[in-house]
């Protein structure tokens, strides 16, 4: 298989096409902007289109429309530009359009910095838009993640038919690792029962999200629902690390688990018994299996680039069951190994924040 | 109220030295010249924006003036909020410093004017706020990495609209924001350059006497994206006037005045070769996109002598 040394953010680029995405819509925003810059250069040469917008909220919209038709779709931004791009993610959930949406997140509140942070967890997956909805999202921690998972994610858009998102940040994004380059996909095209694609056979389709009724609109709602925890049930992914006999398990994701990952052996050279579990889908959680995990450890360490994000997460799948504690870096600083590992003998020894 | 050099001289330098603009950048130039006529009862603001960025960076600031930051697509509204408080104040007596008038600018460049401020802009300008806009125009997003934007001139080759082999840099002329503005039907509406220092303080005096708002378009070359010496920053601005590609004027009221009719035009050919941005227009096959920008500024350049001829008559 070739392999590419490249940046993540080109990376996301390789499993868009290698996916069948052919319709880019971007706007300029630091740190995610090599990622419309590869799509500006790649997408026109294989027969597909990249545009820029002239805003997030065109590019978002412009999404929308193309998901309409039909056909793979993508946009990427980062942090302030995804904020923007909330109303039409939250159109796309209504109304039931795939699509792919990368988040490159940077340091916040309000412009911030361009340093990697943690702290848009909340508003991907909660549902940073109105109403009842949720984004799948995946969280690479590395080049070959980004593209891989960026495929993934086309799969999954189009399974449940409901936007799904890629958070990384700027270290993922830019730092350049090899990454196997991926066999094309063939594009099955599902999409005659609810496309407008200006076809006959798509004529009785609408498009939509206004559903004035308040009885069917919560009939919509409940469907969607129904959609969305059948997608719990069965796209959950993560990795565990030395948890079987841990005393101590860490959950991180994206790139600070690849921080926890190199700690966990030196942890246990001093013998301290750690262990790490690493959410890949941010949502759907991986609830069942740390709620397992904390059935039988002496504590839970959540590590974040964020004041408190995802432990919220942590804490719901435990309930209760073991104390869950909290180390976070924010505003582009980044936890070093010998700092973890001092947290880890802090809370092992009783210590530790919460 | 005659625009006079030693006066200007003896102005405060309202943006301090120390800041964080690239060589040869002439956008601090642009920000100095409007300041020392606007003077110290100021407040500005500023959309996210290269500008922005090297004059701000947290603790510090080069503004020797009240600054307030916002979001790229927002400085226009952040404005009209300033601008109204003033205005809710003096009519409660309640200013802190009791004051007849004060100055109101929002700076944005051509990406947070042009594209995603445009709608910000038009609504601070139908509403009537009593301040002024200024667009630097560097002719693309260069704060994050030359991308085009809609200022972008036809040919010009960035990170979004690459030249290669199947394109040939951006394929669309650019907007023409100033007649955009224009058609808002404000009291003044002007473009000028950092190079033309007189002009530029005079249409800042007009803009911030008139009653109601103004919008100024000023070009700024850009060494970093357009690719030209760090010297000639000022020597490209000049030449965009006698280009016709970057014509100064001013509409007062809605009455056209061009400000400078050069003697002969020079070739515009002549001006992008000095440009980075531009070189794969020299290949051989590239001549037609040449001959289409040549046409395109002596197609507007002959609408607005009309403009003005049929508003002055």
């Amino acid at each position: 298989m070739a392999r590419q040394f490249m940046k993540g953010n080109d990376a996301v680029i390789v499993g868009a096409l290698a996916a069948g995405c052919r319709a880019y819509y971007g706007y300029p925003i630091t740190p995610a902007s090599e990622i419309a810059h590869a799509a500006a250069l790649h997408f026109p040469a294989l027969g597909g289109v990249f545009i820029q917008a002239e805003s997030e909220v065109s590019a978002i919209n412009m999404v929308y429309g193309t998901a309409g038709m039909g056909i793979r779709t993508m946009t990427a931004s980062s942090s302030p530009g995804f904020s923007l791009k909330q109303e039409g993610l939250s159109y796309c959930a209504g109304a039931e359009l795939p699509c792919v949406v990368v988040n490159i997140v940077r340091g916040g509140p309000g412009l911030g910095n361009i340093a990697p942070e943690q702290a848009d967890y909340f508003q991907i997956t909660k549902g940073g838009g109105h109403g009842n909805y949720r984004l799948i999202t995946l969280a690479p921690n590395g080049a070959q993640e980004m593209c891989d998972l960026t495929m993934k994610a086309f799969a999954l858009a189009d399974k449940y038919r409901n936007p799904a998102c890629i958070m990384a940040d700027g270290i993922t994004g830019q730092m350049m690792e090899v990454v196997e380059l991926p066999k094309a996909l063939p594009v099955e095209r599902d999409h005659l029962g609810w496309a407008v694609d200006g076809t006959p056979a798509t004529r009785k389709n609408l498009i939509s999200s206004i559903v004035l009724e308040p009885v069917e609109l919560e009939e919509h709602n409940l469907k969607l629902d129904a959609k969305y925890k059948a997608c719990e049930a069965a796209e959950v992914l993560y990795e565990e690390y030395r948890t079987d006999d841990a005393e101590l398990v860490i959950v991180a994701y994206g790139v600070v688990s690849r921080i926890v990952y190199s700690t966990v052996d030196q942890a246990r050279s001093r013998g301290l018994k750690v262990g790490l579990l690493r959410p890949i889908t941010l949502w759907p959680f991986p609830t069942a299996p740390i709620r397992a995990l904390a059935g039988r450890v002496r504590a839970l360490l959540a590590v974040e680039l964020s004041t408190g994000q995802m432990v919220e997460d942590v804490r719901l799948a435990v309930e209760g069951r073991a104390p869950v504690h909290f180390y976070g870096r924010c505003g582009g600083m980044v936890p070093g190994g010998a700092e973890l590992v001092a947290e880890y003998e802090r809370v092992l020894a009783g210590g530790g924040q919460s | 109220m005659a625009v006079n050099l030693k006066q200007l001289t003896q102005s405060e330098d309202l943006l301090a030295g120390g800041h964080r603009a690239c060589a040869g950048c002439t956008g601090s130039n642009i920000l100095r010249q409007i300041m020392l006529t606007a003077g110290p009862d100021t407040v500005v603001g500023g959309a996210t924006g290269c500008m922005e960025v090297v004059t701000t960076i947290f603790p510090y600031t080069a503004w020797k003036t009240s600054f307030i930051h916002s979001a790229f697509e927002n400085c226009a509204a952040t404005i009209s909020g300033v601008e109204t408080a003033f205005r809710a104040l003096k009519k409660s007596g309640e200013l802190p410093v009791a004051r007849e008038k004060m100055n109101f600018i929002a700076f944005g460049g051509d990406g947070g004017t042009y594209d995603i401020g445009l709608q910000s802009l038009s609504g601070a300008m139908e509403r009537g706020h009593n301040m002024l806009y200024v667009c630097y125009d560097n002719e693309a997003y260069m704060n994050t990495g030359i991308q085009r934007s809609s200022a972008t001139p036809l040919g010009a080759h960035t990170s979004t609209a690459p030249a290669g082999t199947v394109k040939q840099g951006k394929e669309q002329n650019r907007k023409d924001l100033t007649k955009i503005m224009v058609a808002h039907n404000i009291p003044y509406v002007a473009q000028t350059t950092p190079f033309h220092w007189k002009d530029l303080a005079t249409k800042v005096e007009k803009a911030l006497a008139c009653d109601g708002p103004a919008f100024l378009n000023i070009l700024m070359p850009c060494t970093v994206g357009w690719h030209f010496d760090t010297a000639i920053g000022m020597e490209i601005a000049r030449e965009a006037v006698e280009t016709n590609f970057w014509p100064l004027f001013e509409v007062e009221d809605g009455r056209y005045t061009i400000n400078h009719k050069p003697k002969e035009r020079a070739p515009i050919a002549d001006w992008m070769k000095k440009q980075g941005r531009f070189k794969h227009l020299f290949k051989p096959g590239n001549e037609h996109l040449l001959e289409t920008s040549q046409k395109y500024v002596d197609d507007q350049w002959e609408k607005l002598l009309k403009l003005e001829a049929m508003s002055n008559g």
